[in-house]
């Protein structure tokens, strides 16, 4: 059933994805549907801007879940397709923990620079 | 006497003949995945390293990518990003089985539960252009 | 009535001389066709006029043996149920099926396919081992139940499925429409037990989840067998097991012959009377 589990998880990172990328693209650059919603929009990659949404709690909580989310979700894709042009079944295990060492690695330099910034 | 190898290799992930819709859907969702960690990856570097490094880097890092290149880039990842995530929808509903109807023994022409309900694959891909206009409309008007 | 015209039709038909040890190369011939004739009417031709080393499977000419499976025109068909007309052009082009090893011309290695089929256990697998292996009497199944598998067990073997998979196309280690849609046949079949034994059999790195759902192998289907829907309906299961959603279905009992025969209809009168 590992496998299955996997690839349950797999689709529902892909949902929260939608939906928390989504949050994170329509903050940042669709102005015209923000300004209808009554939403500051003053230049959103600035780093003013930046730095005020990272002090925030919600927007670091968010941060991370995005992060967390989508390195699951494109780490799990990406070795489907290279396990599907690997036919050797020992490689196939090296690949798949060398993503997991990746993702545990990216996920903590990716939560340890906004969380850097949130104390400081 | 050996047979010869005769796979496609990833070359039959692209083109092995004229197949219908959702094979291409297939391979378009393949591409949009690739191209979204593609940038995923240089995002995370961006807004990690060059935040680190402090405004002055962070600012001059923003005012290079605000060329108009870079723009069209984004908007290709915002439309990508809008067709993956349909796509992987309408994936994730008919994987389970979900508006594929039961299984009918066959009467010839065969019609398979795929292309039997492909007007739900076509409303979404229908969406989906809607929403990329949308955004084209936002990316011509203008940004930050 | 009109005699049928016949036209010449170029055959452009890959060979391949493992003997000869030179790579796959194209061989144009002319063949008259008319109306109605198939392009595995055409091959034989060939094969009786043309060139006699031309190798190729064929056995039942109607579309149910499953041995003719070839690339016509770049899709997958079985040639003795495809006619030369429906592809309205004076040129065809015709290779052996892809993701399948080449022997010959255009004879290709379904040993892979069989194998993968045999892995996932293509038989009905009982709980009570005597029972199964020394039947005493049937399995009680009504016609609602056989609906839900009936269509997959259509399948001919022919490798067009496995030829259309783009995962299969990558993925030596694959197991293929075919298998994946047979174990699902059996998964579904009232009569099995043996769900949990096949479910660790799919539920690999290289199994079921490999598959995408291009749906091309339903499309190049040529009985209809529709494997896409049989294997998104055993993700499904597989969903709903690691979920913990599953029902324990009850498997079809066992059911002796009844002892006692309806009584027999009387035999009709003859209408008419012999001489005697």
């Amino acid at each position: 059933m590992r496998a299955t589990r996997f690839h349950l998880l797999h689709m529902i990172t892909g949902v929260l994805i939608a939906v928390l990328l989504g949050i994170h693209m329509v903050r940042l650059h669709l102005d015209s549907i923000l300004d209808w919603f009554g939403v500051d929009t003053t230049d959103s990659t600035s780093w003013e801007s930046m730095i005020a949404r990272a002090s925030e709690g919600i927007w670091a909580a968010l941060y991370i879940a995005l992060l967390a989310v989508a390195l699951y979700h494109a780490l799990y894709g990406l070795r489907g397709i290279i396990l599907e042009l690997t036919p050797s079944v020992k490689a196939g295990r090296i690949i798949t923990w060398s993503f997991i060492m990746i993702g545990i690695g990216a996920f903590g330099w990716g939560t340890y620079v906004p969380l850097h910034l949130l104390s400081s | 006497m050996q047979p010869r190898q005769n796979y496609l290799g990833a070359g039959g992930w692209v083109w092995a003949g004229k197949y219908k819709l959702e094979r291409y859907l297939y391979l378009l969702h393949r591409i949009t995945g690739l191209g979204l960690l593609l940038f995923g990856v240089i995002h995370l570097i961006i807004t990690t390293f060059y935040r680190y490094r402090g405004e002055g880097v962070w600012e001059s890092a923003m005012s290079a990518l605000s060329n108009p290149a870079f723009r069209v880039g984004e908007y290709l990842v915002a439309a990508a990003f809008v067709f993956h995530a349909l796509n992987g929808l309408r994936l994730i509903l008919q994987e389970f089985g979900f508006g594929l109807g039961r299984p009918v023994p066959p009467i010839y022409p065969y019609k398979d539960a795929l292309r039997k309900k492909r007007r739900w694959a076509i409303a979404m891909i229908a969406v989906v252009a809607v929403l990329a206009l949308v955004l084209l409309g936002d990316f011509i008007a203008g940004g930050p | 009535m009109t005699e049928s015209s016949t036209k010449q039709i170029a055959f452009k038909v890959q060979r391949y001389d493992p003997e000869q040890g030179d790579a796959p190369h194209w061989q144009q011939f002319a063949v008259p066709s008319s109306r109605g004739m198939t392009v595995l009417e055409g091959l034989i031709y060939i094969k009786e006029n043309l060139d006699s080393t031309l190798a190729f499977r064929t056995s039942c000419r109607m579309g149910i043996c499953g041995s003719c499976g070839m690339l016509i025109n770049n899709y997958p068909h079985l040639a003795c149920h495809t006619q030369i007309e429906e592809f309205h052009s004076n040129t065809l082009t015709v290779r052996p099926l892809p993701n399948l090893s080449i022997i010959k011309d255009l004879v290709v290695d379904l040993t892979p396919m069989f194998n993968n089929h045999k892995s996932i256990k293509p038989y009905i697998l009982r709980q009570d081992a005597q029972e199964m292996e020394n039947p005493t009497a049937e399995f009680a199944q009504i016609p609602q139940e056989l609906n839900d598998f009936l269509q997959f067990a259509y399948c001919i073997k022919c490798g067009i499925c496995v030829a259309a998979c783009p995962t299969s196309a990558s993925d030596r280690l694959f197991l293929g429409p075919q298998a994946l849609a047979q174990c699902y046949r059996y998964c579904a079949d009232g009569r099995d037990e043996g769900q949990q034994e096949r479910f660790s059999l799919v539920d690999t790195d290289h199994g079921i989840w490999r598959c995408h759902l291009a749906g091309a192998c339903s499309e190049a289907c040529p009985k209809g067998v529709d494997p896409a829907l049989a294997i998104q309906l055993l993700k499904r299961r597989l969903a709903s097991q690691a979920l913990g959603l599953r029902k324990k279905q009850q498997p079809s009992s066992v059911v002796s012959p009844p002892a006692e025969t309806k009584p027999k209809i009387p035999f009709p009168e003859f209408t008419v009377k012999g001489s005697e």
